[in-house]
């Protein structure tokens, strides 16, 4: 108690030391108010832009990709609703039951989904892309933190390799890459819609702050193709390449009347849906990509040049004599001496020295401008990319002897889509019709090369090559006429031509009123014959007479429904 | 109409409604700012309630503690600070023992007793304003010496600055140091003797920052925390992104992206920044003039029990009016970029046992002082 009355003496609490300390701790807050306003009041808009920095993002979605069908709306490349599983590096948990079950469901290794989850940079990490929504709702099921799901379509195309090349694929952003895909991009494509969000750290979307593009979905892209031709052509190839162990081939079916392509089959192939180990061999589209020197089915073209300058008529006599011809240091050869004969036979026979000599009978520019006028040297523009144009020399460099060999077919070079089409203009009234991958409604007029006699002149020789006495009697249809020619190509090797052969052939029927022109190459046959009247006709002749079945095509010869299966004649062939 | 000081009620009604409305306030802030967290954290197990239901059972102990505390008079507080003061010392002895202290983010300030974490350094500033206040009332008649009137304290606060230091906690020990000068100032230390004091300490203050690097970056970095946005600055560029998105107005309750897992610490140091983007500027004022609010009725029942002549009430109170100011200012010009971060809470509202435990045991102190005041002045009796 004393020491109490003691203090109470000495300590007096001063008021105005309480004030001031009042009033400092006070100030302290005004301060704090004033801070405050600055930031929230005036310096706001460089804080919010430092924000939207750190997790305002743009993102987009896909838009629904166009449905890729045949001429008769049958569904070749389709976007199925598909779900791609993602994980956060940072806050994936897996239980080893959960990863057990989650193995078992993506159809991947144990060790392959640890991998992914604890290696490489970032947080953000795809486990496996495109799988089921029925798959993604199961994992999602399984409520694994970290794991999450993410809504997308996968490209499936139902044909499978049959229409590997015509459609060709897409890549991981659903964007083109080859064949329709690529081709139609910018109507299969649509576009992608874009919003502005806010997402967490995590990357989840957390606000939805503006949409910036309305996503418009894909326009669907009707090809010209037949479904049912197509089968047909590349069930007949593949046949066809392993009885000839061939390496490779392609076919390709037009309607002769429109320039549509019914069908377009190469091979080797793949499968669009399993591109895991696709090659670059197997992906390449011969039929469009390819140019290969194409022999004696260019004779045609060299005779139609002489008919419609008047130079020969189909009865007009060439003297091939003993089957050589010297121009200059150089020989031109026929593999069976044919002696006199006509201009229709030089065609039926696959007379090179024949052929040679109604060349040399009129100026390179006349050869030259019924090349050019049929598209060769220059790319057939389909619309797909990657269409070789060949090799047409200027005709002022050339010599005589490279005017001979050109007249059948050496020398230049074509892809088979080319020629296919260069044909058409003997299919029909001598008009040259543009090649087209979607379907047509109205048939195009086509670019006039040839008289319509001219056209007439060429398509009877044609039809005599399939006769017992031609080069292709294996190219014949039971019930329709014919009309066609045969190729078979030395392989150029390192400069020289090898002992390495393509056979071809390209033909039409009804010869009467032509339906459909199939053009056939198959590269290096080795068992079973090499000439195009052996290797390609046959394939020509089942092709044909299957697809021309298919489309209702009524017979224009119905005397030969009962004809004789020919038997292989020994001049079935031809030598360029 | 009464007013908020009316002496018929039994105790301040301005006191416990800036109370209980920061405490509710902090209740419902801890939740918006912790949901997100907690369900991303497997340590709550996933529990987007997580920090709600622990906060509320703190806060339902913490208003249990109060009412304990309110029945006991000031004289039995002054008779016990020295106790108390020790007991507090040896909490924090017991941290610095590893198998005893709990490490988080490379600090020990925590005790691990059987359910819960006890954080000392909390108590340690209710002790040092009762020990303080005792001690400038036992050594009143000696206030204008420096050996005797200052260094005995000197040599307490020295105790306690090596003993914060080693957890580290700086920011506690500020406290301490702040409440304990101030307790001394109000106590009728010699002004000039202050002055000295208070110009040697913010000089040993300035020599240990300049000598511990780490302190040394603290303390520079943030005046420009754009430099380093995704470093050092990371914390403090997202506060001040959260402040600037709530402009006026505030991007509404529960819509903060800042708590979305980018700022780190929302619902405990910087829960003023996810108050600062849900409830704008107005919510920052209201805040800070509650906290004003709350500090000066303190700093008035102080001077009426001063008035009375219970100095020991009267400096216990105001020292404990300093201890919720300066924190508040400290936790609350960190996250607006005036402060180094210092890893202080925010009074009564940030997530927390210990403190908030602390704080309603020491403003059941100041009712109590004030219920005392009004029963001596005849107002209404007990």
């Amino acid at each position: 108690m004393k020491y109490q009355a003691n203090t109470a003496l000495h300590l007096r609490l001063e008021g105005w030391r309480a004030r001031l300390l009042l009033v400092l701790l006070l100030a302290g807050f005004v301060a704090l108010v004033g801070r405050a306003v600055f930031l929230q009041g005036v310096h706001y808009d460089f804080l919010q832009h430092k924000g939207d920095e750190r997790y305002s993002r743009v993102i987009e979605s896909t838009a629904y990709r166009g449905v890729v069908r045949d001429r008769n709306g049958d569904p070749l490349a389709l976007s199925l609703p598909a779900v791609s599983i993602w994980a956060s590096r940072d806050d994936a948990e897996l239980s080893p039951g959960a990863l057990d079950r989650l193995a078992s469901l993506l159809h991947m290794d144990r060790t392959d989904i640890t991998h992914r989850l604890n290696q490489g940079a970032g947080n953000f990490v795809y486990l496996k892309r495109q799988v089921s929504p029925e798959v993604g709702r199961e994992v999602a099921a399984l409520k694994v933190p970290g794991l999450y799901t993410e809504k997308g379509f996968r490209r499936s195309y139902p044909k499978g390799e049959m229409m590997a090349h015509l459609l060709g694929f897409t890549d991981a952003n659903d964007r083109g890459q080859e064949g329709a895909e690529l081709a139609f991009q910018s109507t299969l494509g649509g576009v992608a819609g874009a919003r502005r969000v806010i997402k967490d750290r995590a990357g989840a979307v957390i606000e939805d702050v503006e949409s910036i593009r309305e996503q418009r979905p894909g326009q669907d892209v009707r090809l010209s193709v037949d479904s049912r031709l197509q089968h047909l052509a590349w069930r007949e190839l593949r046949a066809t390449v392993a009885r000839h162990h061939a390496k490779a081939g392609a076919v390709m079916v037009l309607d002769p009347n429109t320039g549509e392509v019914l069908a377009m089959a190469n091979y080797p192939d793949y499968d669009p849906n399993a591109r895991d180990h696709v090659t670059p061999a197997q992906l390449r589209n011969r039929s469009l990509a390819d140019t290969y020197e194409p022999g004696s089915t260019l004779k045609p073209f060299t005779i139609a040049a002489a008919l419609e300058t008047h130079r020969v008529t189909p009865a007009t006599v060439i003297q091939t004599g003993n089957g050589t011809m010297n121009i200059g240091p150089a020989v031109v050869h026929d593999s069976h001496p044919a002696g006199a004969i006509t201009v229709a036979q030089v065609i039926q026979k696959s007379s090179n020295v024949g052929a040679a000599r109604i060349a040399l009978g009129m100026p390179a520019e006349t050869m030259w401008n019924m090349f050019t006028d049929v598209g060769f040297g220059q790319q057939p523009k389909s619309g797909f990319s990657g269409e070789a144009g060949g090799r047409v020399r200027p005709y002022r460099t050339w010599r005589p002897i490279e005017q001979a060999t050109m007249s059948y077919g050496n020398g230049i070079s074509v892809s088979l889509a080319q020629l296919a089409r260069a044909y058409t203009i003997f299919a029909g009234d001598g008009t040259l019709k543009p090649l087209s991958l979607v379907r047509v409604e109205s048939p195009p007029a086509g670019r006039p090369v040839i008289s319509a006699q001219t056209a007439a002149q060429v398509r009877d020789m044609l039809e005599l090559v399939v006769k017992p006495e031609g080069t292709a009697p294996l190219a014949q249809v039971r019930g329709f006429r014919v009309a066609g020619k045969t190729g078979t190509a030395h392989k150029p090797e390192h400069g020289h031509y090898s002992n390495r052969y393509i056979s071809s052939f390209v033909g039409f029927a009804p010869a009467t009123r032509p339906r459909l022109l199939i053009a056939v190459m198959i590269d290096d046959p080795t068992v079973g014959g090499y000439y195009g009247g052996l290797v390609a006709a046959p394939l020509f002749s089942t092709l044909m007479g299957a697809a021309l079945q298919v489309l209702g095509v009524t017979p224009d010869d119905p005397a030969s429904e009962n004809f004789a299966t020919p038997v292989v004649p020994a001049n079935a062939a031809e030598e360029t | 109409m009464r007013s908020w000081s009316d002496q018929r009620e039994p105790i301040d009604p301005g006191l416990l409604w800036a109370v209980l409305a920061l405490l509710g306030l902090g209740l419902v802030m801890v939740y918006s700012a912790s949901i997100v967290a907690a369900e991303a954290d497997r340590h709550t197990g996933y529990h987007g309630s997580y920090y709600l239901l622990h906060q509320s059972v703190y806060l339902l102990a913490a208003l249990a503690a109060s009412y304990a505390a309110f029945q006991v008079p000031e004289q039995v507080w002054q008779r016990l600070a020295g106790w108390i003061f020790a007991v507090c010392l040896v909490g924090l002895i017991l941290v610095l023992i590893p198998g005893i202290g709990r490490e988080v983010n490379g600090s020990r300030r925590w005790l691990s007793a059987v359910v819960l974490t006890v954080q000392p350094s909390e108590f340690m500033k209710l002790a040092a304003a009762l020990y303080a206040a005792d001690y400038a009332v036992r050594k009143a008649a000696l206030m204008h010496s420096l050996k005797e009137g200052f260094m005995p304290m000197a040599i307490a606060m020295f105790l306690v600055a090596v003993l914060l230091l080693r957890e580290p906690d700086f920011g506690a020990l500020t406290i301490v140091v702040v409440i304990t000068m101030s307790v001394l100032f109000l106590g009728g230390l010699n002004w000039r003797l202050f002055a000295v004091v208070v110009i040697a300490l913010v000089a040993a203050f300035a020599l240990m920052v300049v000598l511990s690097p780490y302190r040394m970056q603290r303390v520079i970095w943030f005046l420009d925390p754009w430099k380093d946005p995704f470093g050092k600055g990371y914390q403090l560029t997202h506060a001040l992104i959260a402040f600037g998105r709530g402009r006026l107005f505030g991007v509404g309750l529960g819509a903060s992206v800042e708590k979305e897992l980018y700022l780190p610490e929302a619902h405990t140091d910087f829960l003023m920044a996810v108050i600062a983007e849900e409830l704008g500027l107005i919510g920052v004022c209201v805040t800070i003039a509650l906290f004003a609010w709350l500090v000066w009725r303190i700093f008035r029942i102080g001077q009426r029990a001063a008035a009375m002549e219970r100095y020991f009430a009267a400096l216990t109170a105001q020292g404990i009016a300093v201890w919720l100011a300066a924190q508040a200012c400290v936790n609350m010009g960190v996250n607006m970029g005036l402060l180094p971060t210092k890893g202080l809470t925010l009074p009564l509202l940030s997530y927390g046992g210990s403190g908030i435990l602390a704080n309603c045991i020491a403003l059941a102190i100041v009712a109590r002082i004030d219920h005392d005041s009004r029963s001596l002045t005849g107002g209404r009796r007990r």
